[in-house]
C-alpha cells in the first residue's frame, strides 16, 4: 500500500510538471478562426516535439497504472439519471429537428445572401456541424431524437428490404469521405441556395433509402452523419439508456468490446480521424505550395483535392494497421490482427473529437451570436452581423484540445490493453506501436493547427 | 469444458457470470511453429507460460485448485518484480523528457 501510494505521488508531481511545461507551449502557440491563427514564437519544430514529447510521457505516466480491479472499476463507474418528462422532451426536441430542417429549406432559398446572415448557413455549419458535434462528444448525442430525417422516415411507409450484409460499413464510409470532399471543394458554406439545394438532394437520398431498409437500418448502418454523431456520443460522459440517462466518466465507454464489430468499422472510424485533419489541412499554405505545381501540370483542381483525400485517407489507414501488425509482434500476443484492430480504433474516436473541438469551438463561439440574431430574423439581414471576438489566448485552448484527445485516447488504450492481456507488462508493451502512431499524429495536427489559415486554393 | 464452469474443482458452485472469459470470446490466429499454452477451460491460447498462469487467476479466479492458485501467486509476483523494474526505466525517460525540454526551453 505504501509503495502504491509513493508511485502515485511520484506519478502526480510527474503530471503536474508536464502540465506546466505543456502550458508553457502552449501559450506560445497559434489562434484558430476567424481572429486567424498566429504563428508560433517558439521554433515550430519544438512545439511540435513539446506536444509529441507531452503525448509519449502521458503514455509512461499511464503505464504506472498497473492496478487491473482499479482501471475496471474507473471504466465501471456509471450513474443512472431519470428524465423528468421525458416523452415530451423527445417530442419537442422532434419538432426542433423539422423545424430546422425547414428553416434550412426556406431560409435558404428566400434569405439574405449574405452566408454570415442566412439563417441555414449558420445553422449548417455554426449550430449542427459545429455545435451539435462539439455537445455529441462533450455532453451526449442527442441527434437521434433531434434528427429530422429520422423523425420524418419513421412516418413514412417502408419496404423493410434487408440490407445486405457484405456492404457493411462501407457505403458510409464512402458517404463520410464524400461529403467532406464536398464540403471542402464547393462554396457550400458562401450559398445559401447551393446549401438548401444540398440539404434537399441529401433529404431525398435519405428518405428514399430509410424507407427501402428501413430507418433504423439506414441510421445505424448507412447514414454517415448519424453514425458520425454515434461515435462521438460514446467519448461524452451522457448516453441514453432505457428509460433515463447513464452517466459515465468521459472516454470510458470507448473501452468496451462491442464497440467496433469489424474492419469496415475500423475504416469508419480511422475515416473518421482523417476527415477532420483533411478539413484543416487544405487550409494551411504548405497544401497551397504542394498543388500549385500539380494545378499549373494541368490536373484540374477537383481531381487534385480527391486525389490529396484518398491519399490521405490510405495512409491514415495503412498507418493504423502497421500499428496494428507491430502491437502483435511488441505483445507476443496470439489474438487475431483484426480483433486488435477493433479493439484499438475506438481510441482514436477521443483524438478526433479532441480535434474537432480545436478546429471547431473559435469558429462556433465567433458565429454563435450571429446564429442567434439570424434565428430572430430569418428574413431581414441586419446593418452588422453580430461576432464574437475572441481574446488572443484563445489559441491555447485549442491546443489543449488537441493534447487532451490524444491522452484520453492514451488511457482508453491503456484500459483496453488490460482488458486484453493476461500479462501487465504484456498490455504495455502492445501500446508501444500506437503510442509511436499517436506520437506521429500530434506533431501532424499540431502543425496543421497551428499553420496561417489561407482560403482554400483554387476553387 | 462446460463442466469447468458449473463447478470448480473444489466443488463449490459457481455462478455462471463469474468465468467471464466464457462470455467475451476473441478471435485468435495461432501460428504452427510456436509453443502454444492453451487454458483447459475456455481454451484461449498463450505464447507464454506464465501468461496463461495469470489468466487462470485473472479470468477463471474461482475454478482453480491449490496449486493453480499458488502458481498464479508465483507468476504475479515475478510480473511484479519485472513491473518495478519497468517502471524505474519509465521515470528515467519521463525525467529525461522533462529536463531535456526545459534546458531547450532555457537555451532558446
Ligand atoms: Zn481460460
Amino acid at each position: 500500500m505504501a509503495r502504491r501510494r509513493r508511485f502515485a505521488a511520484i506519478a502526480v508531481a510527474v503530471t503536474v510538471a508536464a502540465l506546466a511545461l505543456v502550458g508553457r507551449a502552449s501559450a506560445h502557440g497559434g489562434s484558430l478562426g476567424e481572429s486567424a491563427r498566429r504563428t508560433v514564437t517558439v521554433p515550430t519544430w519544438l512545439f511540435l516535439t513539446t506536444g509529441g514529447a507531452a503525448v509519449g510521457a502521458s503514455f509512461l505516466l499511464a503505464s504506472f497504472v498497473t492496478d487491473r480491479s482499479l482501471i475496471e472499476a474507473i471504466h465501471a463507474w456509471h450513474r443512472r439519471a431519470r428524465v423528468p418528462a421525458r416523452r415530451v422532451a423527445v417530442a419537442a426536441a422532434r419538432v426542433v429537428g423539422v423545424a430546422g430542417l425547414a428553416a434550412v429549406l426556406v431560409v435558404g432559398f428566400l434569405g439574405p445572401e449574405e452566408p454570415t446572415a442566412n439563417l441555414a448557413v449558420l445553422l449548417v455549419w455554426v449550430g449542427w456541424w459545429a455545435g451539435l458535434s462539439m455537445s455529441a462528444y462533450l455532453l451526449g448525442n442527442a441527434w437521434p431524437v433531434l434528427n429530422p430525417w429520422r423523425t420524418l422516415a419513421w412516418l413514412l411507409p417502408s419496404l423493410d428490404r434487408s440490407y445486405p450484409d457484405r456492404f457493411g460499413a462501407w457505403p458510409s464510409v464512402a458517404g463520410l469521405l464524400g461529403l467532406v470532399w464536398l464540403e471542402v471543394i464547393s462554396p457550400l458554406a458562401d450559398d445559401p441556395p447551393l446549401l438548401a439545394t444540398t440539404v434537399a438532394a441529401y433529404t431525398a437520398v435519405t428518405l428514399v433509402g430509410a424507407a427501402v431498409f428501413g430507418p433504423a437500418t439506414w441510421f445505424r448502418r448507412v447514414d454517415p452523419p448519424a453514425r458520425v454523431f454515434r461515435y462521438y456520443g460514446r467519448v461524452a460522459p451522457v448516453a441514453a439508456d432505457e428509460g433515463g440517462l447513464r452517466v459515465r466518466l468521459p472516454g470510458t465507454a470507448l473501452s468496451e468490446a462491442k464497440l467496433v464489430d469489424g474492419v469496415d468499422e475500423v475504416a469508419f472510424v480511422v475515416a473518421l480521424l482523417w476527415v477532420t485533419t483533411y478539413d484543416g489541412l487544405v487550409t494551411t499554405p504548405a497544401w497551397r505550395d504542394l498543388l500549385l505545381p500539380v494545378v499549373t501540370a494541368g490536373v484540374p483542381p477537383l481531381a487534385a483535392y480527391l486525389a490529396g483525400m484518398l491519399f490521405g485517407y490510405v495512409f491514415f489507414l495503412a498507418a493504423y494497421w502497421l500499428a496494428v501488425y507491430a502491437s502483435r509482434r511488441t505483445a507476443r500476443t496470439f489474438v487475431a490482427a483484426e480483433e486488435l484492430a477493433r479493439r484499438f480504433a475506438p481510441p482514436l474516436l477521443a483524438i478526433a473529437a479532441g480535434y474537432h473541438l480545436a478546429h471547431y469551438l473559435g469558429y462556433f463561439l465567433n458565429l454563435a451570436p450571429a446564429l442567434a440574431e439570424a434565428a430572430l430574423t430569418p428574413f431581414s439581414a441586419p446593418a452588422a452581423v453580430l461576432v464574437l471576438d475572441l481574446p488572443g489566448w484563445f489559441g491555447g485552448v485549442a491546443l489543449a484540445a488537441v493534447l487532451l484527445g490524444h491522452l484520453l485516447a492514451i488511457w482508453v488504450a491503456h484500459a483496453t490493453a488490460y482488458d486484453l492481456f493476461a500479462g501487465r507488462l504484456q498490455a504495455i508493451r502492445s501500446q508501444y506501436p500506437f503510442t509511436a502512431a499517436m506520437v506521429l499524429y500530434t506533431m501532424i495536427s499540431l502543425w496543421v493547427v497551428s499553420q496561417p489559415e489561407v482560403t482554400v486554393p483554387y476553387l | 469444458m462446460s463442466d469447468a464452469h458449473e463447478s470448480d474443482v473444489r466443488g463449490r458452485d459457481v455462478p455462471a457470470d463469474v468465468d467471464r472469459a466464457a462470455t467475451d470470446a476473441h478471435d485468435y490466429d495461432v501460428p504452427t511453429d510456436e509453443p502454444v499454452y492453451r487454458c483447459d477451460r475456455c481454451g484461449r491460447p498463450f505464447a507464454r507460460e506464465d501468461w496463461l498462469r495469470l489468466h487462470r487467476g485473472i479470468d477463471h479466479p474461482d475454478a482453480l485448485d491449490d496449486e493453480e492458485v499458488e502458481t498464479y501467486r508465483d507468476a504475479f509476483a515475478d510480473e511484479q518484480a519485472e513491473i518495478r523494474r519497468f517502471r524505474l526505466k519509465a521515470l528515467g525517460a519521463l525525467i529525461l523528457i522533462y529536463f531535456g525540454l526545459l534546458m531547450v526551453y532555457a537555451v532558446l
